[in-house]
Formats: structure tokens, C-alpha cells, sequence
């Protein structure tokens, strides 16, 4: 248990600073979209955009909403997603949580907020693929264009009647997920120098 | 090894040649044959637009240049129902009644004295308008006149080198003010006049400078003044005679017509100091009274196009029944005002001496009009008799050094940027009056013609033939790049009354006789789309576009009637629908739009005189709240 509540090496511990400092700002500047849908069609051969923010969505969203109705998919507004009013929050208080990890300096401080960081992250990729399969499911029956159901892809190419689409994820989330990466990288870090019994901590 | 040497050189020798045979085919700047030249790839764009009048079509044609494909016709003095134009009842009161307009010559606006690309100014010969398009959105903005006193504009609308002021001049004399009067009378009771309308350096608004009163001659064509001569403005004349009948024969005795020279400035001036009597409602100056403000230059036999070169310094006018290009100079000008040296006066106006100002005769050919330019110090003048432009060298010894053919009887020709302080000197364009037997038949009303003439290299070359509607007169050509149109209108801005931007505020108001429908469309539904009225009343439907995505426009038509518009994206237009007959009028999208379009369509019901109509119509709550879900953008 010495392990938990041990320091970190500096290194590490800086690892820790940089993943607050990534997570801490969301709330504050949500100015990098976490996902990217590009779709083309050949009268849109420049393409239409959709970009989701951890707070909103923007792009092309009228006109993508026009043209969807023509499917029957529901008009995508930003008022329909609760997730909007606790997502940044969320991501900040993880930031939150890293930057009282690497203020105190306990490895069991750092562990637990990357594990709810973890756990949270999943939550919000299977609540972005439900929205996904709820987009290309629950089509108006009365459409005038009648296709089988769907399910956009989270990431990749797909074909949508006469739309191909590409759906990425943003700067936003990359940056995202490097700040995960960052735990087990300090953890393997710590545990490479232990097993070359480089000086600091040993792992007890 | 010797073998090698012999290939080497063999291979060379080759390629040199092959070199050798591509410097033919192309000349000078220009690359490849004629056919290449004018080539532009599906999907690429011109480098040029091209504005040409549409002559008494009353509008202006668009093409793109070199590929000499039409585009676009702009609506400008003639009603335009596919759009609307005309019709719904802005564009119907900037028509002012009118359904026909003879636009001659376009005019791009300038600024320190080349295209800056803002507005189009033309003009409305016979009934002595001006209008002018927005370069923005490629839309007549406004109508300027008729202009009081003025009788026709034909010298017009020629702008100066910064937009300050455009211009019209009277082509058929008439008394001033316009009253009962016997024709016999013209040298005394007629008179012409020359007006100087100011354009609004910000928006571009039209609006009365000054106007002169001119002896009673034919004025016929313009040019401002540039460079030096920037604050002149020069206009031709025929019939110094001042006949009034069989002006073929008794306006083409005399030998010395003439070139009035305008000191803009100078008038307005005068104006501004309250030296102008006024007119018909606008002040007119009157040279016999203020002096200082225009002169007469002597030029031979009846004189058509003036057009001063690039730097300025040359004022040169075209002979018309002479085959002569007289070229004047504007310092020499300058001095023999300055010094005072006359011969005479007419009505007022000094005659200055034609031996005092003159530089130089330039032989062109028979039937000189009009004159253009390139960047390297050549004119191009075009030779309605001799149906050819001659190009010649503005300097001594002013030679004619080449000629090229056109097809049949040039009136106007048109060089890339060629009447501004920067020529391009790439394109001529010939605009042919008759295209005789150029194209397929279509019967005795044939198309205009017109060829596009490469001026890049030594000798002026032939690249493309193509036919025009009637009929371009004057026309013009501006870099592409220098245009920055939009693709909609922002709806942020607009803000047009009865505009609305919500489903949830589409309805129907009735106020006596008077039903205003604040509706919007959008792919592929009118919201409202079940329109209840009384027979007798006055329909007024707002249409909102509320799209913002390209290229969607929607039309709305209404069957049994001629009430059709087109609606832009951004836009809002309001038209006039009057509800004769009880009944069922159904109305639909008359442009088309998307996948969905057959179906973009709603009904008037038209109940008999006195029924029970609610004074506010809302459509279904429930198409609404699916419409407003569409709509939300960001």
C-alpha cells in the first residue's frame, strides 16, 4: 500500500501538472471541438460541416438539419443534449483532480482522478454512439425519403444516401486523450526506473 | 562515340525546332492556337468578366472572358418576371412605370481612375435614366431620373475617375423647360443640356449635381478626364447645323462639328455658390451667364466616340463621316483657355481654335466610332464602314500599324480594362452590329456578333466568334478577381419590413381590404402554405427566404396570374396579389430547389366578398415547432 500513498518522482509529477493544465481550462475556453463530421455530396462538393464542442454543436447545422428531414432524421440542436450542461464541468473538475494530485502529491489522489476520468470517458463514448444509432434509428416514419436504419460511424467513412460522411475526432479529444495517456505513461515511467534501480523512489 | 555526338546534336537539333514551332503558334505573351487560347476547363473560371449592354433589351448581359461564355443577364430597365424583377413592388417602383429602357453603355465605377470592381452605372437612353447595379450581388440598386430637361441620355453615364460625379447628355434637343412649342422654332426655343449627377462615395447613390444648358446639338458620347485632365469631362456633338428635319442630309453639311469640354468642378462650383437658375426642379447653369465652365473644340464632320488615352494627356475623337481619328491635346487645351484665345462663341459657350488644340490626325479608316486602349501606348479604334479595328500608336508619328477584319460593321469594341488609366492590353472584343451570316439561321432577326481579338502579341489575332442578343452596345471587361460577389444574403442583416426570421412568427394579418402574409420558405415548404382571404382583397405575401446555403433560391407563383418572384437566400420580397374571383388559387415554387421540389406548393382560398375570414391566420402549431426545429442554427 506504501505504493498509493508514496510520492511521485519529479518527472511524473510534472506529467501530472501537464495533464491538469490540458484538463482544467474546458470549462473555462471550450474552443476546440472534440468531433468532426464532414459530409460531402456532389452539389456540396465542398462539403458541409458539423463540429461538436464540449458545450455545443456548430457548423453547417441548419442546412445539414434541412437536408436531413428530407430522411426524417430528427433537426440535431444543441438544446436536445444534457450532456452540454455537465461536460466541461466534468472535464475540469478532472483537472481539477490532477492539479490536487500533483499539489499533494500522493499517488492514490492521481489514480483515483485518472480512473474517474477513465470510467467517465467511456460513459461519454457510449452515450455519443447511442446518440449516433438514435440519429440513424428513430427516423420520422413519416419522411419523404423512406431509408433502411443506420448508424453513422464514431469514427470512419460511411455512406449516407447521397452523402459520404467522415466522422473524427476533434483537436479537442486528441488533446483529451494524450492528457489520459499521461497516467499509465508516468506509472510505466516509474516502474522502468524501478526495475533499472535508477535512484528517487523505489516502488515498495 | 562519334555516333553519340551525332544524336546529341540530332536531338537538339530538334528540340530547338520544336521550340521554334511553339514561339509560332503563340504570339507575344499568348500561348498556344486560338483554340487553346480561349479554352477554360470544365469547372475553372474566366479571368475576365464582361458586362455588355443589352441595348433596347433594356439590361445587361454577363460573359466570362476568354471562353466568351454567356453567364448572366441583370435585370436593369426592363421587368424580368422568371425573377420577378419588376414585379414585386420594390423592384416595380424603382421601374417607375416604365417597362422599357435602350441601355448603352456600362460604367464600371473607378477609383484613382481604374475599375475598384463596387458598382455598374448605366444608362437609359431615351428615357434619360441612370442606374446602378451593386458589384455585391450583381443587383439593380437604384434608378436615377428620368432627368429633368435632359432629352434622351446618350453621352452617358461615363464616370469619372474616382466615381465623383456620372454623366448624361441630351441627344435630342428640346425646349428647356419642355412646353408647347412649334419645331421650326430649335434654334431658338430648343436646347440641350449636359447633367452632372454625383454618386455617393460610400454607397453610390445618385444624386443631382448641376446641369448646362447647351446649344440645341445632337450630344452624343463622353468621356472623363484622367491624369492631368482628371476635373474635365468631354462630349461629342452632330448637328451643329441644328436641323430639325431630315437630319441625315442637312446634320452632315457643316465641316466642324464639335467636342464640349466640361470643367466639372467649375460647375458645381457655381451651383454650390447659387449662380444656377433653377429648372424643372434641379439648377441649371447657364455659359452665356457663368462663365468658365465649358468650351467648344472644332472636330470634323460629325463626330461619334471621344475617349481619352490611358495617361491622360489625349482627348481623341472618333470622325464618323470623316476617316480620321482627331486627337487633341489636353495641355494645349488648357493653355489657349488659359490664354484666352477664341474664335467666337455658340449660345455663350467659347470656341476654341481647332489649329490651337489639335496634336495629331490619325488616318484609322472609314467610319471611325470608338477608340480603346492597351498597356503599351497603342489605341484601338473600330471602323464601322471598313468593318475592321485599326491599332495605332498614340505618339509620333501616330502611325496605323495594323488592321484586323471583323464580322460585319463594328460599333463598339471592348479591351480588357481598355478605357482605364491601366489597360491590360490582353483582349479586344468587337461588337458587330450585323452578324449576317456568321451563325445558324434563325430567321430575319438575327443575333448580334461578336469576336474576341488577341492583343498580346505584334499583330491583333482572331480567337473566337460568338453571337449575342440584341444588342449590345457599349460594353466592358474587369479582371475577376477584382469582384467579390456574395453567394447569400446574410439574414443577420436583413431588415427589410414584413421580413420574419421564425416559424413560430409565419402568419396571416387581415386589416380591412388588406391581407399582409408574413411567410417563409425553405426546402421544400411556404410556411404558411393555406392562405384564407375574401374575394376583393389586397394580398400582400413577405416571402422570406431563411436558407443560407448556396444556389438556393425559391420562386413563388401563383397560378392564373402574373405574379411571379424569386426569392434568394437571406432575402425577403414582397408582392402584390389581388384577390379577383372566389375560388381556389393554388401557388407553387417556380424555381427549382431540391429533391422535393414538385411538392413545394400551398393554396389561397378565396372566399366569396363578406365571409368570415379571422383576423390573424397562424399555420398548424405542430408544422411549426418542425419547421422552427429545422431552423436553429449554432
Amino acid at each position: 500500500m506504501h505504493y498509493l500513498t508514496d510520492r511521485f518522482r519529479p518527472t511524473e509529477r510534472r506529467l501530472i501538472w501537464v495533464a491538469a493544465l490540458v484538463l482544467l481550462p474546458v470549462f473555462f475556453f471550450p474552443v476546440l471541438p472534440i468531433w468532426t463530421m464532414k459530409l460531402w455530396a456532389p452539389q456540396y462538393r465542398e462539403g458541409l460541416t458539423l463540429m461538436i464542442y464540449t458545450n455545443t454543436i456548430k457548423g453547417d447545422l441548419q442546412n445539414i438539419n434541412i437536408l436531413n428531414h428530407y430522411v426524417g432524421m430528427h433537426a440535431i440542436t444543441p438544446d436536445d443534449f444534457k450532456e452540454f450542461q455537465y461536460l466541461p464541468q466534468a472535464l475540469t473538475f478532472f483537472g481539477v483532480m490532477a492539479l490536487i494530485g500533483a499539489l499533494v502529491n500522493r499517488r492514490w489522489v492521481a489514480i483515483l482522478g485518472w480512473l474517474a476520468f477513465t470510467g467517465f470517458a467511456v460513459y461519454m463514448f457510449s452515450d455519443y454512439a447511442k446518440w449516433l444509432w438514435h440519429y440513424g434509428h428513430d427516423l420520422d416514419p413519416r419522411a419523404a425519403l423512406k431509408l433502411p436504419t443506420f448508424t453513422p460511424p464514431l469514427i470512419g467513412m460511411s455512406r449516407m444516401a447521397n452523402f459520404r460522411v467522415l466522422s473524427l475526432p476533434g483537436p479537442g479529444t486528441v488533446l483529451l486523450g494524450l492528457a489520459w495517456l499521461l497516467g499509465p505513461i508516468a506509472i510505466w515511467l516509474e516502474v522502468r526506473a524501478a526495475s533499472r534501480g535508477a535512484p528517487g523512489r523505489a516502488v515498495a | 562515340m562519334r555516333r553519340w555526338i551525332v544524336l546529341t546534336l540530332a536531338g537538339l537539333a530538334t528540340l530547338g525546332l520544336a521550340t521554334q514551332l511553339t514561339g509560332c503558334a503563340g504570339t507575344g505573351g499568348a500561348r498556344g492556337s486560338a483554340a487553346e487560347r480561349v479554352y477554360v476547363k470544365p469547372g475553372e473560371h474566366d479571368a475576365y468578366y464582361a458586362f455588355l449592354s443589352g441595348g433596347h433589351h433594356g439590361n445587361i448581359y454577363v460573359y466570362g472572358m476568354p471562353s466568351c461564355r454567356y453567364i448572366t443577364t441583370i435585370p436593369v430597365f426592363t421587368p424580368e418576371p422568371a425573377v420577378g424583377y419588376g414585379v414585386d413592388e420594390e423592384s416595380k417602383a424603382m421601374l417607375g412605370g416604365f417597362t422599357w429602357g435602350d441601355a448603352h453603355h456600362p460604367g464600371l465605377s473607378e477609383t484613382d481612375g481604374d475599375y475598384d470592381g463596387r458598382w455598374l452605372f448605366i444608362n437609359d437612353m431615351p428615357n434619360a435614366r441612370i442606374a446602378r447595379i451593386d458589384l455585391k450581388d450583381f443587383k439593380t440598386k437604384q434608378i436615377f431620373g428620368p432627368i429633368p430637361n435632359l432629352s434622351a441620355a446618350h453621352a452617358c453615364p461615363f464616370p469619372t475617375p474616382n466615381t465623383e460625379y456620372v454623366f448624361a447628355a441630351s441627344r435630342f434637343s428640346v425646349p428647356v423647360p419642355n412646353r408647347p412649342a412649334k419645331v421650326e422654332d430649335y434654334a431658338k426655343d430648343f436646347r440641350g443640356v449636359i447633367a452632372g449627377i454625383k454618386v455617393d462615395p460610400k454607397d453610390g447613390t445618385m444624386s443631382m449635381g448641376f446641369e448646362i444648358l447647351m446649344p440645341p446639338f445632337a450630344w452624343d458620347l463622353a468621356d472623363a478626364g484622367k491624369g492631368p485632365s482628371h476635373g474635365w469631362a468631354f462630349f461629342t456633338c452632330y448637328n451643329s447645323e441644328m436641323a430639325f428635319d431630315s437630319l441625315e442630309v442637312k446634320a452632315s453639311q457643316a465641316e466642324m462639328d464639335y467636342v464640349a469640354a466640361v470643367d466639372w468642378r467649375a460647375a458645381q462650383k457655381a451651383v454650390d455658390e447659387g449662380r444656377a437658375k433653377t429648372i424643372g426642379g434641379v439648377p441649371v447653369l447657364d455659359p452665356a451667364e457663368v462663365k468658365g465652365i465649358v468650351y467648344l473644340m472644332p472636330v470634323p464632320k460629325s463626330p461619334h466616340g471621344v475617349d481619352v488615352n490611358p495617361s491622360g494627356e489625349y482627348v481623341c475623337v472618333a470622325g464618323k463621316l470623316q476617316a480620321e481619328v482627331s486627337v487633341f491635346s489636353y495641355a494645349k487645351m488648357k493653355a489657349a483657355i488659359d490664354a484666352g484665345n477664341f474664335d467666337g462663341d455658340r449660345m455663350g459657350v467659347p470656341v476654341l481654335k481647332y489649329e490651337d488644340v489639335l496634336e495629331a490626325k490619325v488616318p484609322v479608316g472609314l467610319g471611325p466610332l470608338h477608340t480603346q486602349f492597351d498597356d503599351k501606348g497603342n489605341a484601338y479604334t473600330s471602323l464601322f464602314l471598313d468593318s475592321q479595328i485599326a491599332k495605332w500608336k498614340v505618339g509620333p508619328p501616330w502611325d496605323v500599324t495594323d488592321k484586323i477584319d471583323v464580322y460585319y460593321s463594328i460599333g463598339h469594341l471592348m479591351a480588357s480594362e481598355g478605357d482605364t488609366r491601366h489597360p491590360t492590353g490582353e483582349y479586344v472584343v468587337a461588337l458587330d452590329k450585323l452578324s449576317k451570316d456568321r451563325y445558324l439561321n434563325v430567321g430575319p432577326t438575327h443575333p448580334e456578333a461578336a469576336q474576341l481579338i488577341d492583343l498580346r502579341g505584334p499583330k491583333m489575332e482572331l480567337l473566337y466568334d460568338f453571337p449575342t442578343y440584341l444588342e449590345p452596345h457599349y460594353a466592358q471587361m474587369i479582371k475577376a478577381e477584382k469582384l467579390k460577389p456574395i453567394t447569400v444574403y446574410p439574414l443577420a442583416e436583413n431588415n427589410k419590413p414584413g421580413a420574419i426570421k421564425r416559424a413560430e412568427d409565419a402568419r396571416v394579418e387581415r386589416k380591412g381590404n388588406r391581407v399582409d402574409v408574413y411567410g417563409l420558405v425553405v426546402r421544400t415548404h411556404f410556411t404558411p402554405d393555406i392562405i384564407r382571404v375574401n374575394e376583393g382583397d389586397d394580398v400582400y405575401f413577405h416571402w422570406t427566404n431563411l436558407e443560407q446555403d448556396d444556389d438556393i433560391a425559391h420562386g413563388f407563383g401563383i397560378l392564373w396570374s402574373s405574379c411571379n418572384m424569386q426569392v434568394e437566400p437571406g432575402e425577403t420580397k414582397t408582392i402584390h396579389w389581388k384577390a379577383t374571383k372566389a375560388g381556389i388559387n393554388p401557388f407553387y415554387c417556380s424555381n427549382f430547389c431540391s429533391a422535393l421540389h414538385q411538392e413545394m406548393q400551398g393554396y389561397i382560398q378565396v372566399n366569396p366578398r363578406g365571409s368570415t375570414v379571422a383576423a390573424v391566420q397562424r399555420p398548424d402549431p405542430k408544422k411549426v415547432a418542425e419547421v422552427a426545429a429545422l431552423l436553429k442554427d449554432e
